[in-house]
């Protein structure tokens, strides 16, 4: 197994690992962590085949990643927080509304 | 435009005039047009007559107009007048324009006047169409049209459901019989390759073409002439049809329409030559129609009524003139009868007019001084028909009579003994009637008879016209002018010697009707009322019509009812249709609940789904690709 | 060498984050391991050699998102029914469906990627030759990202201020 492969595989960890935490976990900011795990473990696969040979473009798409990301959690903190100020738990559960 | 198609689209002309601006345009204007197209018909008629016989006596013939070519066969609607079409055309237009006259009169108040006139026109044209029509094809299309006329004119005052339903009636057992007509007319094209009378005329010439039975589309054919003429099964709806205006009575019903049957098996005398069994079946339904009409005729009490059933016992006689081969004399008694019946229904019109609308001849009597004019022209008429000579029904019975005894191809004692005995009842009711409406004490309610009054001269006049024509009519010698069409009867051998003594026999006949309804009802109904009272059953049976109509609507009308109410509208309409429509619905709402439930609100329940839905693509992509 | 064994040590540790992740109850523990994981993997991209990216890791990541996320941490009160009772109902299925899916994706590791041949050179990743690559090839994704940035602004602030129309 070479080095890319290798990351890959630690990729594909923290991804299914982040999966499981936001499908298992009921704190809201737990689950929000999660999803950044999950972010994480793309932008590794993708910085593993940009020091591959990908070059600057594995690179600046990683950057790209990261603005997304801090956009991200700019707004999905501030929603959960006006969640919790009608619930007043960051319990997942008692926000079943989106039903069909 | 030649003549002839001129004399057709003349009222449909007055048609379309009076429906569409008549309402508009006031009487005077409807009542110009409505009458003065008709007698310009007349006119035209009677100088494509005179073309005819001035010249080599071959028929004129107009072609108007393809109306469909489908593969090599050409369908053309064209017009035939020979001498046949010649005489119920002048009849058609005649005594048409005559009764179009007395309708201005009789239907002066009505608001209906425009459309009234509208509908008559409608139906000459129709008839006209009927009897010029050089083509099985345009026949029908008269045929159907008038069935389409009558319906509106017995349902003309439609406001009243039982009118309306008359008229309902009557189109719905035409029907009936133009469904054998409709068979008849695809049997002999299938066969012949043509619809047109002549070329019908030619196929049968030298005896029956082998591609066809001769008997089945006689059959067929004669099945369409008892709806329309009202022969037995199908006349159930004549009766009925009294609920129109007295005036259409007496040109649909009486003097035309109804005549359409005799015209149509008298057109095709060449299929009928080579038709025994058909041509005995129309006889036999011809003399036994006129039988049970006569006997019912007997006990009805609405002026109107009798006239009807005395229409289906004349009808009866002019079939069995043509199930014998008379052909042309059949024709003569419906020329006859178009004069003197319409005369007797002008005349029932005018004494309803006079009585108010009062129809029931139980409260009628004692009106000969006081509408005289009516008096003398009804006593005229009925003479005619009961058969006394020299008046005009006397010599077309006679006639008939004769050859339903001596013809060779079908004539027996038997027709003609139950030929007399109709003949005897015909000229008793007829009688009875006369009695009973005019000479007989009065009886009528102190109402009716405060008002009684003599009807208008556009009444009258038509009245004295009809009554000179049912005189004198009988001395023109129809048959003989019909012969190169109508082939006469042979005689049958050994039979000549009895044509005087039966001739007796039957002027005896018609004076025994005249002894005995004068007898019995001299001084009114009281002792013919006893006579009934002592055979209550019989006089049931008879005043119910043989209770044909309610035979009818137990085996028919209501098992039809019965299936379109349970099977179609339950069964097929409600079970079938709605619920699979309604099962469909409930299947997707049934589904929809129970994928509904996936989408319970829980987020990461979603979540998880949408990772299996991944987990889905990766082992499918991997599988694949 | 050094470098895989480092690669090793940082991979665990990246792991080891993660399981605590899940398996820590209260929030702000989980937090501190995912910063831990966050370091690990900066660590990574520096024996890389993409030291541009690791560099980034820290301060974005690190520095701007997990402290965001921390100063809400500590803003909340997380002593409610989901420290209690830690896992979802979906626990069973979830574990599942992650261990189905790392299998699934492993396996395709396994038989996909082994000896495909490299297709350049690994590229300098040291700060300034990235930025002038980035600013001149890249100039137009930076300013779409500038506007992105915009727009989360303004919608962090729609979302706390018009909190009287959002019923949550």
């Amino acid at each position: 197994m070479d080095r890319t492969q290798f990351l890959l595989a630690l990729s594909v960890a923290l991804f299914c690992l982040g999966l499981l935490g936001v499908i298992v976990r009921r704190n809201a900011l737990v689950m929000l962590m999660c999803m950044e795990l999950m972010v994480n473990g793309v932008v590794l696969s993708l910085v593993a085949f940009a020091a591959r040979g990908g070059g600057a473009a594995g690179a600046a798409l990683v950057f790209l990643v990261f603005v997304v990301a801090a956009a991200e959690i700019a707004i999905a903190i501030p929603i959960v927080l006006l969640l919790v100020r009608q619930r007043r738990t960051l319990d997942i559960g008692a926000y079943a509304d989106l039903r069909g | 435009m030649d003549l002839l198609t001129a004399i057709v689209l003349l009222p449909l002309a007055g048609f379309l005039i009076n429906g569409l601006f008549g309402a508009r345009l006031g009487r005077g204007f409807v009542s110009a047009v409505g009458c003065g197209l008709p007698l310009l018909a007349f006119a035209a008629a009677v100088s494509c007559y005179l073309g005819l016989t001035g010249g080599d006596g071959a028929p004129l013939i107009a072609t108007s107009y393809t109306w469909a070519v489908v593969g090599d066969h050409s369908f053309e609607i064209g017009f035939w007048f020979d001498r046949l079409s010649a005489v119920m055309t002048l009849i058609i237009t005649g005594v048409g324009s005559l009764i179009h006259i007395y309708s201005t009169g009789y239907m002066k108040d009505d608001p209906g006047y425009a459309r009234y006139f509208a509908y008559l026109n409608l139906f000459l044209f129709f008839m006209l169409l009927l009897v010029l029509g050089r083509s099985l094809l345009v026949c029908f299309v008269g045929w159907e049209g008038v069935g389409l006329a009558s319906y509106l004119l017995i349902g003309f005052w439609f406001e009243d459901p039982e009118k309306a339903r008359a008229g309902k009636k009557a189109f719905i057992t035409n029907r009936v019989g133009d469904a054998g007509f409709l068979l008849g007319m695809f049997l002999l094209y299938h066969a012949l390759g043509t619809l047109q009378f002549d070329g019908v005329q030619a196929a049968f010439a030298g005896g029956a073409p082998a591609a066809l039975s001769a008997d089945l589309v006689g059959i067929l054919l004669f099945i369409g002439a008892t709806g329309k003429s009202a022969q037995i099964p199908l006349h159930v709806w004549l009766p009925d049809a009294m609920a129109g205006p007295t005036p259409v009575s007496a040109l649909i019903h009486a003097a035309t329409m109804v005549t359409a049957g005799v015209y149509l098996v008298a057109r095709l005398n060449g299929i009928y030559s080579h038709a025994p069994i058909a041509s005995e079946v129309i006889a036999v339904i011809g003399v036994a129609t006129a039988l049970f009409a006569a006997t019912v005729a007997v006990t009805q009490t609405d002026i109107k009524k009798v006239l009807a059933w005395s229409t289906i016992s004349q009808l009866g006689y002019m079939f069995l003139a043509l199930g014998v081969g008379a052909y042309g004399t059949a024709v003569f008694h419906l020329y006859t009868h178009a004069f003197f019946k319409a005369c007797l229904f002008l005349g029932a019109g005018s004494v309803i007019h006079a009585l108010s609308g009062e129809q029931d001849i139980r409260r009628m009597g004692g009106l000969a001084r006081r509408i005289p004019v009516t008096f003398a022209t009804f006593a005229i008429a009925t003479a005619a028909i009961a058969g006394i000579p020299p008046l005009a029904g006397f010599f077309s019975k006679d006639e008939i009579l004769w050859f339903a005894f001596a013809s060779d191809r079908g004539g027996s004692p038997l027709l003609w003994a139950v030929g007399a005995a109709t003949a005897l009842l015909t000229a008793f009711y007829m009688f009875r009637l006369l009695w009973l409406t005019f000479l007989s004490p009065s009886r009528m309610s102190e109402e009716a008879a405060h008002h009684v009054h003599e009807s208008p001269p556009s009444m009258t006049g038509v009245l004295v016209v009809l009554a000179v024509l049912s005189a004198v009519g009988g001395f023109v010698a129809l048959p003989h002018f019909l012969a190169p069409l109508l082939p006469v009867p042979q005689v049958g051998a050994g039979l000549e010697d009895y044509e005087t003594p039966l001739l007796v026999v039957s002027v005896v006949i018609a004076l025994a009707g005249l002894a005995g309804a004068a007898l019995l009802y001299g001084r009114g109904p009281a002792r013919a009322d006893a006579l009934a009272a002592r055979v209550p059953r019989l006089h049931r049976l008879l005043y119910g019509k043989y209770f044909v109509d309610e035979l009818y609507d137990a085996l028919i009308t209501r098992p039809i009812k019965w299936v379109s109410s349970v099977v179609f509208l339950r069964g097929g309409d409600r079970w079938l249709i709605d619920g699979t429509l309604h099962g469909l619905a409930a299947l997707a709402q049934l589904t929809a609940g129970v994928l509904s439930r996936v989408q319970a609100g829980g987020l990461q329940r979603y979540v998880l789904l949408a990772g299996i839905g991944v987990l889905a693509c990766v082992a499918w992509v991997w599988r694949h690709v | 060498m050094t470098e895989t064994l480092w690669l090793y040590a940082f991979s665990a540790a990246a792991v080891a984050g993660a399981l605590v992740m899940l398996i820590a109850r209260h929030p702000m523990r989980v937090a501190v391991a995912l910063i831990g994981t966050m370091l690990s993997l900066a660590g990574i991209y520096a024996v890389l050699g993409v030291h541009v990216i690791a560099v980034f890791q820290v301060l974005i990541y690190v520095g701007a998102v997990m402290v965001f996320m921390v100063f809400v941490i500590m803003m909340l009160d997380t002593r409610d029914t989901s420290f209690v009772a830690r896992y979802s109902h979906l626990l069973l299925p979830g574990l599942l469906v992650a261990a189905l899916l790392a299998a699934a994706l492993g396996a395709v590791l396994a038989h996909r990627i082994g000896v495909a041949p490299r297709w350049g050179a690994g590229g300098d990743f040291r700060l300034q030759p990235f930025s002038v690559a980035f600013l001149r090839d890249y100039w137009l994704q930076f300013e779409l990202t500038s506007v992105l940035l915009v727009i989360a602004v303004v919608a962090a602030i729609a979302v706390i201020k018009g909190r009287g129309g959002r019923d949550g």
